[in-house]
């Protein structure tokens, strides 16, 4: 009972302070919701387009025949200079530039030269090839109307040259082949992985920062009156422990349950999920046991404890998906308990696992707080008792 | 002023001895970019992708060779890899399996189809992981196709028009052909204001831990006022002025000399490699960067009543304005709503003005990104001043 109410204790301290009530409650779902807003909606490669006067008809279907271009999401500039200004920036993976007087040019029998801005990067120059392609197919008819056009007017031509342009023709066939490496990121909702990858980086960075509390009992004298008690040094470890992994919890919960309500993320079977969360609250509670223990100071063992839980997050996946690291890294990042909890949750959710997929997780991640536990209660056991 | 220098020379010992300024200053920074470019260095450089196509002309006729001659030419100007394959099936299969990112097959019978004016088909098979690899051996047979069927509708529209008398069909192939395309697309190359993924690292984490490293000058009037030495601050025959001047300066230098620590490790340190651009336009950068920085900051502690709030506040601030700021992730390239919030921090603007210089911009190009940054310190710190005089007392 009394491991209960120092663990209590603990908890309530913790909840107390203001701003760790945002960074336990409030920043989580934030970050969930602009990762989902940003990287969620598409994958499309933008290209803008700036048209040097008011246009016409044969501009209009310039335009549409881009935007018909699968993946190419085209965005209207109102100037030139910002088109560009994007383009340099990174913002658009290029710039189609039409020139003024387009439809009298073409009607004139003339050729128009459109431009297009690119970067000297490879990304750049290929969305060129892809916009050059739409621009030749566009042509065709046009060429012909201009070919014709001295025995018919150009408009009876170019309704003539759509109709031949819709006979047999030369088609190209396209297929996708192979498998992705990526083939269950397609199963995952919008706010799915970000929020997967928050949950393991926020109960991990509590856990530490929390370490700071741990500190302040031993400054504060806590400790120290604890142990004038007739409490086993035991039931004091066993609190602390229980206070920090009660943290956790409750913030893990948080935010499943937040994420589940508000933006309809999906956890997978949920004893499975409750599982890893349980194992890696544990993970977190033991690290923050330790790093309470070996520091001395609680504003550098918040400090330290935030930073190495970022840098931790970072390594084992929860910032950027471990598939896309390059491979000496993906080695290191199964040396973190985040990148086991994070292939937890794509095993339960991306391949629609059960509680027995994620046995090995579940496994390896109880073998972390063990390990870690073991050190920082003996570590904790020596700074109180010393 | 010399009390203030005073009140900062002790301020900065302080900090070095307890070494926090030098974990938010320096090895935070360091190490997070660290962590980042070596995950993500690779995918997020635009350079970095390259694409190897496979043509194979099962056809060998007049038309196919044309286009493995035009094929062969975007391989040499380097736009992308060309290998030319003998067996359509072996070229598919090493699209599926990765080793090439798409195979473009002309069918057998292709040029006989075409001077026939029947149907034929051009066939591309693209790995499922190369989007953009695909994207453009689609639009590499694409704009071939377009070719080759603009001169058949051209022939086809003007017999059309003609009606039936056809004097010499060849004639009019060749004069189709002959015939100038009506469109051309040309391409302007402009210089990047990307940063390479190592820089932009390197920036936005030094730019994103600025907002603490500065810190410690202002939470140290509040520290003097739980410690007690305020009360003796206050007695001593010195304005309060000086008082918070001497925080300020602790503030300024701290930034200052980790940022150009930062700036100079992250250029030399091998695996980052950062190129942060002309020197004088960074140092434009840094400075207003610091005092925009200690402005937000002063203003938070001012709301605070122990030290221990003001850094916890401090610390939500400077998260919140590092995420929008695209300290993180780069927001402004997303474009919408987001990128023009972003560009109400500091960060955005600060990361904005070295996209310049990487550009190979000077002094003069960050003007206005300068400008920004500034008009948010005048801002915050003129607020931070209004109410910074009930923090010096008791």
């Amino acid at each position: 009972m009394r491991v209960l109410s120092i663990a209590w204790v603990n908890t309530k301290r913790f909840l107390r302070e203001r701003s760790n009530v945002f960074f336990v409650f409030v920043f989580p779902l934030l970050i969930v919701l602009l990762i989902g807003v940003a990287f969620g909606n598409s994958f499309d490669t933008r290209v803008g387009l700036y048209v040097d006067d008011a246009g016409g008809p044969l501009v209009d279907e310039l335009v549409t025949a881009l935007e018909d271009v699968g993946d190419l999401a085209v965005e209207r500039y109102g100037s030139q200079a910002a088109l560009v200004d994007d383009v340099q920036r990174g913002a658009l993976q290029g710039g189609v530039v039409v020139p003024a007087g387009y439809d009298a040019t073409l009607r004139s029998g003339a050729a128009v030269e459109i431009g297009f801005v690119s970067r000297p990067d490879q990304s750049s120059l290929l969305v060129g090839e892809t916009v050059r392609a739409a621009v030749v197919a566009e042509a065709i008819p046009l060429k012909a109307a201009q070919f014709v056009a001295p025995t018919a007017t150009f408009d009876e031509a170019l309704a003539l040259a759509r109709l031949v342009a819709s006979g047999p023709s030369v088609t190209v066939a396209y297929r996708e082949a192979g498998e992705s490496l990526f083939e269950d990121f397609r199963n995952l909702g919008t706010f799915d992985l970000g929020a997967h990858q928050e949950l393991v980086l926020f109960v991990f960075v509590t856990s530490l920062a929390g370490s700071a509390a741990l500190i302040q009992t031993r400054q504060l004298g806590v400790a120290r009156r604890m142990l004038s008690t007739p409490t086993p040094v035991v039931t004091i470890l066993g609190g602390e422990t229980l206070g920090r992994f009660a943290v956790a919890m409750v913030q893990g919960l948080y935010i499943m349950v937040g994420t589940m309500v508000v933006f309809g993320v999906s956890w997978g079977d949920p004893l499975g999920a409750i599982a890893i969360l349980v194992v890696f609250s544990l993970v977190g509670a033991a690290a923050g046991m330790l790093f309470g223990s070996i520091f001395s100071n609680d504003q550098q063992a918040g400090g330290i404890g935030v930073l190495v839980g970022l840098g931790l997050a970072a390594l084992g996946g929860a910032m950027a998906p471990v598939e896309i690291f390059p491979d000496a890294m993906k080695t290191i990042a199964k040396a973190t308990p985040h990148a086991w909890a994070i292939d937890g949750y794509a095993e339960l959710v991306r391949r629609g696992g059960s509680f027995v997929d994620i046995l090995p997780n579940l496994g390896i991640l109880a073998a972390f707080a063990a390990v870690i536990l073991a050190l920082g209660v003996w570590q904790l056991r020596r700074a109180l008792i010393r | 002023m010399r009390a203030a220098l005073r009140i900062a020379w002790k301020d900065l010992t302080l900090r070095l001895r307890d070494r926090s300024a030098i974990i938010w200053g320096i090895v935070a920074p360091l190490l997070l970019a660290s962590v980042f470019s070596l995950i993500l260095g690779e995918v997020t450089d635009p350079d970095a992708i390259d694409v190897t196509i496979a043509v194979v002309d099962d056809d060998g006729g007049e038309v196919s060779q044309g286009f493995v001659a035009a094929v062969r030419e975007l391989g040499d100007q380097g736009v992308f890899d060309v290998v030319f394959g003998t067996s359509a099936r072996e070229a598919e299969q090493q699209a599926e399996d990765g080793e090439i990112d798409a195979a473009i097959v002309i069918p057998a019978g292709f040029t006989d189809a075409v001077v026939g004016g029947r149907a034929s088909e051009i066939v591309v098979v693209g790995h499922v992981d190369s989007p953009i690899g695909s994207q453009v051996a689609r639009a590499v047979a694409t704009g071939f196709a377009g070719e080759v069927n603009g001169i058949s509708v051209a022939v086809g529209t003007a017999i059309a028009a003609s009606g039936d008398d056809l004097d010499d069909l060849d004639a009019l192939v060749a004069d189709a052909a002959a015939a100038p395309t009506p469109l051309g697309l040309d391409t302007e190359t402009e210089a990047s204001k990307e940063l390479s993924a190592s820089t932009f690292y390197a920036a936005a984490m030094a730019v994103f831990f600025l907002f603490f490293t500065v810190q410690f000058g202002v939470i140290g009037l509040l520290e003097e006022r739980t410690q007690g030495t305020m009360a003796r601050l206050l007695a001593a025959p010195i304005p309060r002025a000086s008082i918070i001047f001497g925080k300020a300066i602790t503030s300024f230098v701290l930034g200052i000399v980790s940022m150009a620590v930062l700036v100079v490790v992250t250029s030399l340190l091998p695996f980052m490699d950062a190129d942060w651009g002309d020197p004088i336009g960074v140092a434009i950068l840094v400075v207003s960067g610091v005092l925009a920085a200690m402005g937000v900051m002063t203003i938070v502690a001012t709301f605070a009543k122990t030290p221990e709030t003001a850094t916890n506040i401090q610390a939500v601030v400077a998260f919140l304005l590092g995420m929008l700021g695209g300290a993180f992730f780069p927001l402004s390239q997303l474009g919408g709503v987001v990128a023009r919030l972003s560009l109400l921090t500091p960060h955005a603007w600060f990361l904005r003005g070295l996209g310049d210089l990487s550009a190979g911009g000077g002094p003069g190009d960050i003007l206005v990104e300068a400008g920004f940054i500034l008009l948010f310190a005048v801002v915050t710190t003129g607020f931070a001043l209004t109410r910074l005089r009930r923090t010096v007392e008791l």
